[in-house]
């Protein structure tokens, strides 16, 4: 071990404490520089001694490890030998101006520096340097430290971070973590910050500011529902609202958070992400109007094509009326019209008036003859399916849809898929009728509940405009309309529908504004259904 | 009852074709028109016509657009093909009009919408009746010029090409190295044959062949 540890061979060089000539002095001292040379042995740090030209004396074990030499190659070399370039011709000049002008750079700080291995490799490392007391001329330690590892490590970080910011920005999404302790601030990464349009140099917000300022107020409520959810036990919500910024954009969110807690089941902080898909959804709702279009043309073109159709059929009998009418007239008021030729007349008007009605009662039995096919259907299950169902259609139009399940539960006999078109044909009207209503008040609430006579009665009921006193009969009139593009047969095949399953349709004004449209179904008692068995799902 | 003389002259008295494949619709029109003194000849598709009519027989078409088989519009088309120039009423229903608009650009005179009132009708028969004629006359006064046209003989043509774009007997007779003596000659001769009674109406004459 002493081995190690060398002192310069100079002659004028004066080494107190350290160093392996002096093992011969006994008493106190000895025991300082046996201690202090354990000292040197143990540290990780390289530790080198060197005079006031900069000529090495002393070097430890980790000094030639970290460099690379053999004690007899640095002992007596200038310390520049461990420097890359610029230093290394710099480092004379160092000293000097030390030396004259006393001006610290270096000492009694720490610093980065660069060094160099006996090998030519640099590596990064963190210099001390102090100058040794009560010497002259003066001489100095420096304790040097490779930190190549740890500037790896940093250099790690900050490129997983900039990898992170890059991801988030690429995904347009932001996360964030709010302390409910106040022993640490609040964090939102850049992207957040950008995609709520604030300033990071504004710094955070509350979540109630949040609420109040940057979320939308038509879903203000939702929102603040959903983290007093949060306050109350749930363990994460997951949400897509609107905000709009400070400049008054709007933009839609998805927005997920989970709230981490306690032992003592404190909410300790919150931890979310918001993802910007206001593209997305931009993109949603053009598909969305386009598929409208498409099915709207799609019943237009159908409808127009069976008016076409019915219309002929019936024009050809009222055609040849007319006109056996017609001939007849003229030839009985010329007086040249034999009495056969009348009767004949007469029983073909009566022949085309019959044929009329047989086309038109063809028509009806076409329409009703449509195959019905009845299974047990969960109520419930019904109205959670449909609002699936309605919903992009809701949304949409910023219409909230609210379900009151029936209790308890009740199982009706039906097709499900008929009577879900029941439900979206009034949902749909119910949608159209609060276009112009305020955002704040399109609600649409589907109920279910149990009639007197033991019946399921569902209740679709919207804020919209109503019905004019006097229109209601008139709602159910096939071809009645009061919407642009309608058909004006939805209510009516509604009704037809629920006919069929042994129930009624009827409508009501909703005392609170708005319609209210109602039918039964008869309800199938002593039935359970299985929830995983029900075909209703769909 | 029809009288057929044999020979491409306006004398036929016109007939109202009927085409529907409706017997009842076929059936009352057939008595209305005659109850107005119309000679009427009703089929019941658009394929029973076409081998049917020939197409010197002076008289209208009424037809229904919407058939089973060959449609009211296709049936159009096979008379365009044959040059008939007989005018076609059509009758249509509702929803129709897309059709109809087709119609009156394939050269339909006219479309009535069923039911129709009779008079309706019968105004638009009587106007589809009275082009039928104009065209019938027309086609025959250029048949009949045409006629005159082929006794000329070719130094005839020659020199009543020339007069009847206006030069003077002394120049046509310097252009096809004639005497004007004898350019006089073939003048005469043209306005003889041709029965033209001016050179106005010589002039109006080669125009209407021309135009054909």
């Amino acid at each position: 071990m002493t081995s190690r540890l060398s002192r310069k061979q100079r002659p004028n060089a004066r080494i107190r404490g350290v160093g392996t000539s002096d093992t011969k002095r006994a008493g106190p001292t000895r025991w300082v520089q046996l201690e202090l040379q354990a000292f040197l042995e143990a540290a990780v740090d390289a530790l080198i001694l060197i005079d006031v030209h900069g000529h090495i004396e002393v070097v430890n074990a980790a000094g030639l490890r970290m460099f690379g030499y053999e004690e007899s190659e640095l002992v007596g070399q200038k310390v520049n030998i461990l420097m890359p370039e610029p230093d290394r011709s710099r480092h004379d000049g160092y000293l000097s101006r030390y030396l004259t002008t006393g001006e610290q750079r270096i000492i009694g700080t720490g610093r980065e520096v660069r060094a160099r291995r006996k090998d030519g490799s640099v590596f990064e490392a963190e210099l001390a340097v102090g100058r040794i007391p009560q010497v002259d001329p003066p001489r100095f330690v420096g304790f040097i430290r490779d930190i190549t590892a740890r500037k790896q490590a940093e250099e790690g970080l900050r490129r997983s971070e900039a990898q992170l910011r890059t991801a988030q920005e690429l995904a347009n999404l932001g996360n964030y973590v709010v302390n409910f302790r106040g022993d640490e601030s609040d964090y939102w990464s850049p992207e957040l910050f950008r995609i709520l349009g604030r300033d990071p140099a504004e710094g955070t917000i509350s979540l109630d500011d949040y609420c109040a300022t940057l979320v939308h107020a038509a879903d203000r409520d939702r929102v603040r529902q959903a983290f007093h959810d949060l306050d109350a036990g749930l363990r994460s919500f997951d949400l897509e609202y609107r905000i709009v910024r400070a400049d008054g954009s709007q933009r839609y969110l998805h927005h997920i958070t989970q709230a981490v807690r306690d032992e003592q089941n404190r909410i300790v902080r919150h931890v979310g992400t918001m993802h910007d898909i206001t593209d997305r959804r931009r993109a949603e709702d053009e598909l969305r109007q386009m598929q409208d279009r498409l099915t709207h043309f799609n019943r237009l073109s159908t409808m127009g094509e069976m008016a076409a159709g019915i219309a002929h059929e019936i024009n050809q009998p009222l055609t040849a009326i007319a006109t056996y009418a017609q001939a007849s007239q003229r030839l009985l008021a010329i007086g040249t019209l034999p009495r056969e030729d009348l009767l004949a007349a007469l029983e073909q008007i009566a022949k085309q008036a019959l044929r009329a009605g047989e086309v038109i009662r063809r028509l009806r039995s076409f329409v009703k003859n449509r195959e019905v096919r009845r299974e047990p259907v969960e109520v419930n299950r019904l109205l959670e399916d449909l609002s699936l169902l309605a919903e992009t259609d809701a949304r949409h139009h910023n219409v909230r849809i609210r379900i009151e399940g029936i209790e308890p539960a009740s199982v009706v006999q039906a097709d499900p898929v008929q009577i879900q078109q029941v439900i979206l044909n009034l949902v749909r009207n119910s949608i159209d009728a609060m276009i112009d209503v305020p955002e704040e008040r399109r609600e649409i609430l589907l109920r279910a509940r149990p009639t007197e006579d033991g019946d399921v009665e569902i209740m679709v009921q919207d804020r919209g405009s109503g019905f004019a006193v006097g229109s209601e009969d008139a709602l159910f009139t096939p071809f009645f309309t009061t919407k642009a593009g309608g058909t004006g047969l939805g209510l009516a095949i509604s009704r037809s529908i629920v006919r069929a399953h042994g129930g009624k349709l009827w409508q009501a004004n909703n005392p609170d504004g708005g319609a209210r449209f109602f039918f039964t179904l008869p309800e199938l008692r002593g039935m359970q259904v299985d929830p995983g068995d029900s075909e209703s799902r769909g | 009852m029809i009288m057929r003389h044999g020979h491409a002259q306006p004398v036929h008295r016109p007939t109202v074709f009927v085409v529907d494949d409706d017997a009842a619709v076929r059936d009352s029109l057939k008595m209305l028109l005659k109850s107005v003194g119309q000679l009427v000849e009703t089929f019941g598709s658009a394929q029973e016509f076409l081998d049917a009519y020939k197409e010197d027989r002076p008289g209208c078409l009424v037809l229904d657009i919407r058939m089973p088989g060959m449609s009211g519009l296709e049936l159009q088309e096979k008379l365009n093909e044959r040059h008939a120039i007989i005018p076609v009423i059509f009758i249509t229903g509702h929803g129709d009009v897309p059709m109809a608009v087709e119609a009156m650009q394939a050269g339909a005179v006219d479309f009535i919408q069923k039911p129709f009132r009779d008079q309706d009708l019968l105004d638009r028969i009587n106007q589809a009746l009275e082009k039928d004629a104009a065209n019938r006359a027309a086609l025959a006064e250029r048949g009949a010029i045409a006629k005159r046209l082929a006794t000329l003989t070719p130094r005839e043509r020659e020199v009543m090409a020339l007069v009847v774009r206006g030069k003077a007997n002394k120049v046509i007779a310097g252009d096809l190295n004639l005497s004007q003596r004898t350019v006089e000659i073939h003048r005469a001769r043209v306005m003889e044959k041709m029965q033209a009674s001016s050179l106005a109406h010589l002039v109006r004459m080669v125009l209407e062949v021309e135009k054909s």
